[in-house]
């Protein structure tokens, strides 16, 4: 027993369920097929965003140019298939790999420069928005194919979104990634303890670019489905992930000084998130509350990890030498 | 196996290195033969540290070659110089914490592919391998946050082992090991050094030195007191007169009487939320007393617990006959004046980029203010500028840089900042690590003759020379219990053997 309350996972899968069946029992329709389906994409939507911050989480840094980087990959995404009529597949492709090369660039002078990742990547944002906006001149991508728009919004079995599909590999992906490859693992150890990780031969410059070519990709993945999903290229696809894509890793027991994530907990923060957002359009309470809740929970749940670490530190103790 | 024992594996000829303002080695030679344990020593700042980060890549010389196995080296990192076969053990816990010590003893060795998987099972299977070998009974997929700090330096020594390295640099292994962990490691070395790895032993310890390697090499201040040369024939006062320049000498201060004294500070059966219990400690006006005990005793802890950073949980503590409970670290400045020089000077003890006053000025800016919380520079100087001409400060200017001052001045300006804060009680931490020999006599002078004003201390430091030059009195601790007290005589050899067996004795019990 002890050991599940001391597993990251256990307290937000406890909160998720009671939050499902307490939403539930006040209000069934919280289950009808719609409803779920809404849940789902937002999850696996909301899901990478988390994912992209969790890996700049796990070594150490932070990212904030989480949303700039899938804005400009969103609208990329979308103005290839409208202005060259690129095919769906191969602007996808396109548009994850400008994710990549942002990330990467971040990384780069991140490593190179010495300086942190907060300033680099702030900058990045500016950098990464204002191309986005110069792209767009502000105005939308309307040209989005209808085999797109279909896969962002039809369903299968039921209530299963299509982007459940990528969405489950790329979860899966990220957890093998960093529980069972040396690259994710070398991610870890440069986020507990860099210096330690270096004199271990594991090259710290490279491991960082690494991380953020990754969540640069991750990034613009969630832009591409959030284009599928919203049947248009929004340039403003972004500006309102960076508290969410902090929250939900939070929520998961992540550290923030590094080298320590959960993928699980995680998306089940992610779950938690989505379906109290879900609860409030339910029950009719102000959407613009949604925020104060969310800057609740990410206060919340740093104290709850705070009282875990202490407990768990007194509990270990000395005693087991 | 090819080659004499003879052989030198790894030479460094006439290296060099400066920073700015500072000449940390010059001209500096070493060779490693094969099979053998090398001694490293030299007093603190003598540029021990220095040569090791060149030998391990991390530094590179201005000048000098490094040679392994006879060709020329230039090792671009640590990555590299582990690569061509030199394994380090440092000093700093280097682990990853979250990670298992199966993990952590084959971090990157296997190297390579980042996207083969990790094989989880032979990691353990082949960390379980070194793990016997020192005789460690730790299952591999034990969390390494959840091992003792003993365990952990014997996991790091694991992990160099494993990487079946040429040569082996081990910065003060023992540090925090007991005697009989001690002895398994020594007779593993032994065991190595047999197999033909050349072993470096750098420690402060001499004994140890003289027990288990077979040639030292000398630094002191920067340069070879001595290079490579055989430990037959030189016996410890010889070692101390390389490392120091002369023989050991102990200033002869009289021994001080303070029965009689008022305690300002007393604990009687203290515990603190850290883990310690029973403490019982008092300090008179005008005492020196000496805190002594090893790495992970509990010393730094129990003082920043009086200081107020951490809660005292049961007991009493009193200053000055009064029971007090303090609050805070800023409660303890300011309401009880206590002052802490931490043994972190870098972390903790000055803020680096800030200049010399601010940082100097930085505990009594709450009694210096004017109305409204007005500091002025003339008030805070008028209060700090007598200190600091005191300790005599080498400091181009009072807006200097803190980091731009050698650790000697920078050691003085942590002083600098209690003495102007008016403390009842300063708790001095590890004063001289990384400090001159010139400095360090300077600064004992210094906190004797604070003593003499009345100003009690207590000391912390693992420098045994020193704690038997300052101490009034030296209570022992270990485990985060006090085992014992010993009223300073002076003598070194019956005083270090006396700390020693009180240290022991807890262990042996």
């Amino acid at each position: 027993m002890d050991r599940y309350l001391r597993a990251d996972w256990f307290g937000p899968l406890v909160i998720t369920v009671v939050a499902i069946i307490a939403i539930a029992a006040f209000n069934p329709s919280f289950l009808s097929p719609l409803n779920i389906q809404v849940l789902l994409l937002a999850i696996v939507i909301n899901g990478l965003i988390a994912f992209s911050q969790m890996i700049i989480i796990a070594i150490g840094q932070m990212n904030l140019s989480v949303g700039a980087i899938g804005g400009l990959a969103a609208i990329c995404f979308a103005g290839l298939m409208e202005v060259w009529g690129i095919p769906a597949p191969i602007a996808a492709l396109i548009a994850a790999g400008i994710g990549l090369l942002g990330g990467l660039l971040n990384g780069f002078f991140i490593a190179w420069t010495g300086i942190s990742a907060f300033v680099i990547t702030l900058a990045s944002l500016s950098i990464f928005k204002g191309l986005n906006l110069a792209i767009t001149r502000a105005q939308p991508f309307y040209g989005v194919p209808e085999s797109v728009k279909a896969f962002g919004n039809t369903t299968f079995f039921g209530p299963l979104p299509w982007l459940l599909i990528p969405g489950a590999i790329v979860f899966l992906a990220t957890w093998y990634l960093l529980n069972r490859l040396p690259l994710g693992r070398r991610i870890l150890a440069v986020g507990g303890n860099a210096h330690a990780a270096g004199l271990s031969g594991v090259s710290v410059p490279r491991t960082i670019m690494a991380a953020h070519a990754i969540s640069g990709l991750l990034a613009a993945l969630a832009g591409i489905a959030l284009v599928a999903r919203l049947q248009i290229g929004q340039p403003t696809i972004g500006d309102d992930w960076l508290i969410l894509s902090f929250a939900a890793p939070v929520v998961g027991g992540a550290v923030l000084s590094g080298g320590h994530v959960s993928v699980a907990a995680t998306i089940l923060g992610v779950a938690i998130v989505a379906i109290i957002t879900q609860a409030l359009v339910l029950f009719h309470i102000d959407p613009f509350l949604v925020q104060v809740v969310l800057g609740g929970l990410i206060l919340w749940a740093v104290g709850v990890n705070r009282w875990r670490e202490v407990h768990m530190s007194k509990s270990l103790g000395r005693s087991s030498t | 196996m090819s080659g004499s024992l003879n052989e030198v594996v790894f030479e460094a000829r006439d290296v060099g290195k400066t920073f700015p303002g500072v000449k940390a080695l010059e001209d500096v030679s070493i060779r490693l033969t094969k099979g053998s344990i090398h001694a490293l020593l030299g007093e603190n700042g003598a540029g021990k540290s220095t040569l090791i980060k060149i030998i391990t890549g991390v530094y590179r010389p201005d000048g000098g070659e490094l040679f392994l196995d006879g060709q020329p080296v230039h090792f671009s990192g640590a990555r590299d110089a582990m690569a061509a076969g030199i394994g380090f053990v440092p000093q700093e816990r280097n682990l990853i914490p979250r990670f298992s010590v199966g993990e952590n003893i084959k971090l990157e060795v296997s190297g390579g592919n980042p996207f083969r998987p990790v094989n989880y099972t032979a990691m353990n299977v082949e960390a379980k391998r070194w793990l016997d070998l020192l005789g460690l009974d730790i299952d591999p997929a034990t969390p390494v946050s959840q091992l003792s700090v003993a365990k952990m330096q014997l996991v790091e020594i694991a992990k160099a082992l494993s990487q079946r390295s040429k040569v082996l640099l081990l910065d003060e292994p023992t540090a925090s090991l007991s005697p009989h962990e001690a002895d398994v490691l020594f007779g593993l070395l032994r065991k190595l050094a047999a197999d033909g790895v050349s072993i470096l032993f750098v420690s402060h310890k001499l004994e140890e030195v003289e027990a288990i390697c077979d040639s030292v090499t000398v630094l002191r201040d920067g340069h070879n007191a001595c290079e490579s040369r055989p430990m037959a024939g030189l016996g410890r006062q010889d070692l101390v007169r390389l490392m120091i320049g002369r023989s050991e000498q102990i200033p002869n201060w009289a021994a001080r009487e303070f029965s009689k004294a008022a305690p300002v500070l007393e604990l009687k059966g203290v515990a603190t939320a850290l883990g310690h219990r029973n403490i019982d400690l008092s300090v008179r006006k005008g005492e020196i007393v000496g805190l002594y005990g090893l790495v992970g005793a509990g010393r730094t802890e129990l003082a920043k617990s009086i200081m107020g950073a951490f809660p005292i949980v049961a007991g009493e503590m009193r200053l000055d006959g009064k029971p007090v409970t303090v609050t805070s670290v800023a409660d303890a400045i300011h309401n009880h004046r206590l002052g802490y020089v931490s043994e972190d000077r870098k972390q903790e003890g000055l803020i680096l980029i800030h200049s010399v006053i601010e940082n100097a000025g930085i505990t009594i800016w709450r009694r210096v203010a004017a109305a409204l919380g007005l500091l002025t520079d003339g008030r805070v100087r008028a209060k700090t500028v007598p200190f600091i001409n005191k300790l005599e400060v080498k400091t181009p200017s009072l807006n200097q840089i803190v980091g731009n001052l050698s650790g000697g001045n920078q050691q003085k300006i942590s002083v600098a900042k209690w003495l102007a804060a008016g403390a009842r009680l300063l708790i001095v931490d590890e004063p001289t690590v990384g400090i001159d020999i010139k400095t360090k006599a300077y600064l004992h002078q210094l906190l004797r003759d604070l003593s003499e004003s009345g100003t009690p201390i207590l000391l912390i430091t693992s420098d045994m020379p020193e704690m038997i030059t300052l101490a009034d009195r030296i209570v022992v601790m270990n485990d985060y219990r006090i085992t014992g007290e010993l009223t300073n005589t002076r003598d070194y050899s019956a005083m270090s053997e006396g700390i020693m067996q009180l240290i022991h004795a807890a262990e042996a019990a």
